[in-house]
């Protein structure tokens, strides 16, 4: 089918936005929606047009229950959060742009975050990729940096260099797991190298094991490899998300 | 009707952390979500449960959010829309798959007291100012607009309640996308 039909997309995204693309071609048009930003752009229009369609529905009140149990779901993580001491807060500044240009993920996959497990499925079965945890580090500048991945239960990590990164003299790649709850924690030292080079290091145990509740990774530059519970001394110079591909 | 401002701003401020934000948005739209959610699945505890995970789900990927890309209230509109059709299809999997199942799955269901689909779109549509041009559109496609949008059908389930041939409904749903599309472009 040629996607490249504006007037086709248009019709594909007005029954994504509707909820009537059903079975293989909304899964077709998820997988578009993260190839495509004609697919994402269309989606947006109708998602809009048709949320003027709500405005009649009556609003109903939930019952108490619903916010207590939003608010004890995101609880963990303000309390971490609160508990942080100010380094933390510190660091994560130069990593806030991060947060809101992270739509290179497609802005889709946010918005519905359930697809997110299907697309990661639907990738391995149609190219036959390995379980693996990946992340995608970006710096300052939102400019996606170094791709770290590794197999799910291998202990080597791999880190491809897609832009040149400029290490300070005497300063090393230190890499950074970030878990949902508490504090980071070292994962090892890349090596630098020039793009579109890969380098790799060992992780004390396997990725399963290290990265199964690290939803993202962080770069700074130490001074010497850090080990144990050694907080970073210099700022996160990148960072992103660390997913599952399976 | 919802401060566009305000909510851009707390969705900014809960994707740095900030609870009281997430509390406000809360308090702004659960109301609206909620009812939107009750209509699609006609059932409290599942509206709850939709309704809960789109508001943790608000919380953690807040960040994506982009404000230039869609109104704040379309974001969540969305977001609880497509958790309800999920849960909807794939509840409906659910029972089709197990009918021995123990728990009876109409236990809560709640008497579909929904107000008709077709009044609430023209309401709508008198608010967006669109109601006489959808009312030049024939009465089928613009009930299964309404079938599709308020109770979250798919086709064929429409075409079993509207008691018509699918090949009818897909070419009355297009009509109907088709003529909402027409009609805000004016």
């Amino acid at each position: 089918m040629n996607y490249n039909h504006p007037e086709l997309l248009d019709r594909l995204a007005a029954r994504f936005a509707l909820g009537t693309l059903g079975g293989p071609a909304r899964r077709r048009f998820v997988r578009l929606l993260r190839e495509l930003p004609a697919a994402r752009t269309a989606l947006v229009g109708w998602e809009e047009r048709l949320a003027g369609l709500a405005s009649s529905v009556p609003h109903v009140t939930p019952p108490d229950r619903v916010w207590e149990a939003i608010d004890a779901r995101t609880a963990p993580r303000a309390a971490a959060a609160a508990s942080k001491s100010g380094w933390l807060a510190r660091l994560f500044k130069p990593a806030m742009g991060f947060a809101f240009g992270a739509a290179m993920t497609a802005s889709v996959v946010m918005t519905n975050p359930a697809l997110f497990v299907s697309l990661d499925r639907l990738a391995q079965e149609e190219q036959g990729l390995p379980q693996s945890y990946v992340g995608l580090l970006t710096d300052a500048g939102n400019q996606p940096t170094l791709l770290v991945s590794s197999t799910r239960q291998g202990t080597r990590v791999s880190v491809k260099f897609l832009r040149p990164v400029a290490v300070p003299a005497g300063r090393v790649i230190q890499v950074w797991a970030l878990p949902k709850d508490g504090a980071p924690f070292p994962l090892g030292v890349a090596a630098p190298a020039d793009p579109p080079k890969s380098t790799t290091f060992e992780i004390s145990g396997s990725s399963e094991k290290l990265l199964s509740t690290v939803p993202r990774l962080a770069v700074s530059f130490e001074p010497a490899p850090v080990t144990g519970a050694t907080p970073p001394t210099g700022e996160f110079v990148l960072s992103g998300f660390c997913v599952k591909l399976w | 009707m919802f401060d566009s401002a305000a909510l851009q701003a707390d969705i900014a401020r809960l994707a740095l952390g900030e609870r009281a934000a997430l509390r406000r948005v809360y308090e702004a739209t659960s109301a609206h979500l909620f009812g939107i959610a009750l209509r699609i699945l006609n059932r409290r505890d599942l509206a709850e449960d939709v309704l809960q995970e789109a508001f943790v789900n608000v919380w953690h990927h807040a960040g994506s959010y982009q404000a230039s890309q869609a109104q704040p209230m379309t974001w969540l509109i969305s977001i609880v829309r497509n958790k309800a059709l999920d849960h909807l299809r794939s509840n409906q999997r659910h029972v089709a798959d197990s009918i021995d199942a123990d728990e009876d799955p109409e236990a809560h269901q709640i008497a579909d007291e929904r107000p008709n689909p077709m009044q609430l779109m023209m309401q709508a549509a008198e608010t967006m100012e669109i109601r006489t041009c959808m009312e030049s559109l024939d009465a089928s496609p613009r009930q299964c607009l309404a079938l599709a949008y308020y109770h979250g059908m798919s086709q064929s389930e429409i075409a079993e309640h509207i008691t018509a041939p699918i090949g009818s409904v897909k070419a009355w749903v297009r009509r109907g996308l088709e003529r909402l599309k027409k009609c805000l472009a004016h």
